[in-house]
């Protein structure tokens, strides 16, 4: 499967050949190849356990590669100094499945902490933040549709408030690339549908590149131009989601089903008949 | 433990009580034998019969006799040295928690910097908690003097073990997704410690600072009978000169003092840690008209645009409670008798007199030595064991989901407030007053403390035990006190034993300093060996009592382990 979307000039993002292996033993990138231009909006599909998170994380250097290279904007995040990753990060909003936001702080001083890497030396609270980013704040805050609860503690908040304050606070860097770690994976369908609905817009807005990490196929499809598949680290699939169906997509997903029976596995053939005498048997 | 046993414990669903543990279970019962064979031996060594147990309280009743009526003519004396104590207390917490904050950072699992650093921060704390504030007192004052500046510093030093111990588990109990989504934001390490561990920790910092306020009160209560300083001088003093009828009213003002204190730091505890300070659970009309005023202030902030916190009930509490405190810092630095700008040049002094106590001399003083820490030992558990028995009823008694009428709660969790009110070592001095010097006043002391303290532990243990078990005995038809005997202390018993080690841990480490006062055990040949500047002996003396109490604490962790 080869990258169908690759653009003339230097990619936004690239890994070459990233393997990642845990202290554990656990294999979680294996030899991953993947460039993503400016302006991309990219889903990441997969089980859980096949590298999606692993691979973010790669991107703005909470992880570091067992081999291969990172580049993130130029700068080798696999490689980089504090300073040059600081640097890297302050450039990308990074939205995570858990929000997390300091629950007893209030969503203005959540917002604030965005705005950390463009400031020298530590903050605590919101008056040691100089007044126009306060008020940066508060417009992040009214996009994001949430200004009536500015003081109000993160933890009184909905789980689908809480991820739109996180976005608030990614906004709040002013980024050119933005990462969603299953953003919507502890939220009910509808608040999945908003948060999905305004990362999108902003990321439009602000003309983002975006990479969307998600388990439920329609919702990636949804959306994004490009779809890529992982599987136990590797890049199974790579596609513009205008040409991709829905089956298609579900390939990525097959495993499971066919670990199941140790038989199917063998005879890869046989698969589909074995499972559809299944269903209509009974 | 055979693994069999272990089994089902695992497959426990996080919620559900344990497995019920009954004196079939053999580590228990082991335990059990253990405790109690130390128990008989202790009794015997220190020479405790029924007899002198009853005799020591008539003794008591004489020394109270003597007490009435009290004069309180030295009433101003009194206060002012009970003033003194406050500013100890508040100046030597304050001071452990300024050097607690940075080495809980560097003893925290998921903030420390090297493996190396980690393990000599714990070090650190560990060893601060194992010598009592006490000797550390009767130490420093051979160098800093007589007054309170080798108190406040004792207690300083002192409180940095557990203060800083608490501290450290507050900061390893923080989450991590904020910290890693405030990093990704390009923020620095420590921008990121302020904003997301910091916000996390300060309530439960504030609940540890305030609770060992409390016992730091205590603590320097009883200072003065080293010479280092507050209202424990006056009360020996008095004493000594069989001026029982003023001695009283010393006492009483101290005690008064303390359960005033401790009231108001329980309230002030609850307000700080309270989770959702903002949606009080009690609906009455002035937490809603309070809850009323927050939200106008709030809406009037946002559509304003105001770029500060709205001054909503919460941020006044802890503004305000800062400020007092501050304020109140600044008038105890001012008006105690301690070099505070010149404190530095004392640290010479301080390092100096640590220095002399090295190296120990074990050999001048060996009789003694031996038979104090036996007779320490056989004080720990006689009182461990007493304080137990005395406390078991009290405990039932002030538990209010098992005793239902509300007056019985109410009095006996009354009568433990006030029985706490009085420091052991008061109680001790007391009780030597009235019988002689000797362990039977020191270990009759302790086991006073140890049944206040424990039947108040007791008393919350039972309090947190699930009812649907107890529903389901009751519905069988089991009569009060079954149910009590299979539904509830099953549930407790875990948390009873644990409670009983800690006592006997806390217990071994007062009656290192009951001596001190003529109640017993070790103290007795340190504060004669301090007085006669035989530091060698002190050396010894100190590295034995810290070799004792870290023992009693592996072992206690070893079985808290196996009954666990």
């Amino acid at each position: 499967m080869q990258d169908s979307s690759t653009s003339g000039a230097d990619p936004l993002i690239s890994l070459t050949g990233v393997s990642k292996r845990f202290p554990n033993g656990t294999l979680a990138l294996d030899n991953v190849d993947l460039n993503i231009p400016r302006g991309q909006l990219l889903s990441l599909i997969g089980l859980s356990g096949s590298g999606k998170s692993t691979l973010m994380r790669h991107l703005n250097g909470l992880h570091r590669p067992t081999s291969g290279v990172v580049k993130v904007m130029g700068v080798e995040v696999s490689s980089a100094s504090n300073r040059q990753l600081r640097g890297v990060r302050k450039n990308i909003g990074f939205v995570f499945q858990q929000f997390g936001l300091v629950g007893r702080a209030t969503c203005l001083e959540n917002v604030l902490t965005g705005a950390l890497g463009r400031l020298n030396g530590p903050r605590y609270g919101v008056w040691s933040y100089p007044k126009q980013l306060r008020s940066e704040a508060f417009d992040h805050l009214e996009r994001v549709g949430l200004v009536n609860q500015a003081y109000q503690r993160a933890d009184t908040l909905s789980g689908g408030q809480m991820q739109r304050v996180a976005i608030a606070r990614s906004l709040m860097q002013q980024p050119q690339i933005m990462l969603a770690d299953e953003p919507v994976a502890s939220l009910d369908p509808e608040s999945s549908a908003q948060v999905l609905d305004l990362l999108l817009k902003v990321a439009v807005e602000e003309q983002m590149t975006v990479i969307v990490t998600l388990h439920q196929v329609e919702l990636a499809l949804g959306w994004a131009t490009r779809i890529v598949g992982l599987r136990d680290g590797r890049v199974v699939l790579d596609r513009d989601a205008t040409t991709l169906k829905q089956e298609d997509a579900m390939e990525v997903y097959q495993r499971v089903d066919k670990s199941l029976d140790p038989d199917v596995a063998r005879r890869p053939d046989a698969s589909g008949v074995t499972q559809r005498s299944v269903q209509v048997a009974p | 433990m055979s693994g069999a046993h272990v089994e089902p414990l695992t497959k426990n669903r996080v919620g559900q009580p344990k497995q019920p543990k009954n004196w079939r279970n053999p580590t228990l019962l082991a335990i059990t034998i253990g405790f109690v064979a130390a128990t008989a031996w202790s009794w015997n060594f220190i020479d405790m019969t029924l007899l002198t147990l009853f005799g020591g309280f008539s003794d008591l009743g004489n020394l109270l006799v003597y007490m009435f009526p009290p004069i309180f003519d030295n009433f101003p004396e009194a206060l002012r040295a009970t003033i003194e104590t406050i500013w100890m207390a508040l100046i030597g917490t304050t001071i452990a928690v300024v050097l607690s904050v940075p080495l809980a950072f560097l003893a925290a699992r998921n903030t420390s910097p090297h493996p190396l650093v980690f393990a000599v921060a714990r070090g650190v704390i560990t060893l601060t908690r194992a010598v009592p504030t006490l000797v550390l007192a009767a130490v420093f004052s051979i160098s800093l003097g007589i007054g309170p500046f080798p108190g406040i510093v004792a207690l300083g030093l002192h409180s940095v073990g557990m203060v800083g111990k608490l501290f450290t588990e507050a900061i390893e109990s923080t989450e991590f997704a904020p910290r890693e989504a405030v990093l990704s934001t390009g923020a620095g390490k420590w921008q990121t410690i302020l904003a997301t561990i910091i916000p996390q920790i300060i309530p439960s910092c504030i609940g540890t600072a305030l609770y060992r306020l409390d016992i730091n009160l205590r603590e320097s209560a009883v200072l003065g009978f080293v010479g280092a300083g507050g209202v424990g001088f006056l009360i020996q003093s008095e004493l000594r000169g069989l001026d029982y009828q003023r001695a009283i009213s010393a006492v009483s003002v101290i005690f008064i003092t303390i359960t005033l204190i401790e009231l108001i730091s329980t309230r002030l505890r609850a307000s700080i840690i309270g989770d959702h300070l903002s949606t009080p659970t009690n609906q009455n009309v002035r937490s809603l008209a309070r809850m009323a005023r927050d939200q106008r202030l709030i809406e009037a902030a946002i559509s304003t645009r105001r770029l500060t916190p709205p001054w909503i009930y919460e941020r006044i509490l802890r503004v305000g409670t800062g400020l007092m405190f501050l304020s109140l810092l600044v008038v105890a630095l001012i008006t105690i008798d301690m070099p505070i700008i010149s404190a530095y040049k004392y640290g010479d002094d301080l390092v100096r007199s640590i220095g002399r106590l090295y190296p120990p001399d074990f050999t001048y003083a060996r009789a003694e030595l031996i038979q104090g820490m036996l007779e320490t030992t056989a004080i720990g558990f006689t009182a461990t064991l007493l304080g137990l028995v005395v406390a078991i009823p009290l405990g039932i008694l002030s538990a209010r989901n098992i005793i239902l009428r509300r007056s019985v709660v109410l009095l006996s969790r009354g009568v433990l407030l006030l029985i706490r009110g009085l420091p052991e070592l008061i109680v001790a001095v007391l009780f030597v007053a009235a019988m002689g010097l000797g362990p039977v006043p020191g270990t009759l002391a302790l086991t006073i403390g140890t049944a206040t303290f424990m039947a108040k532990l007791i008393g919350d243990a039972l309090e947190e035990v699930q009812e649907a078990p107890r529903e389901g005995v009751s519905a069988t038809g089991a009569t009060r006190v079954q149910e009590f005997i299979s539904a509830v202390l099953p549930q407790a018993l875990p948390n009873l034993v644990s409670q009983t080690l800690y006592m006997l841990d806390v217990n071994l480490r007062s009656s290192t300093v009951l001596g001190i006062v003529g109640g017993g055990g070790i103290g007795f040949l340190l504060l004669g060996s301090i007085r006669v500047l035989d530091e060698a002996t002190v050396g010894a003396i100190i590295i034995t009592i810290f070799v004792l109490v870290y023992a009693i604490e592996l072992l206690g962790t070893f079985i808290r382990w196996m009954v666990e």
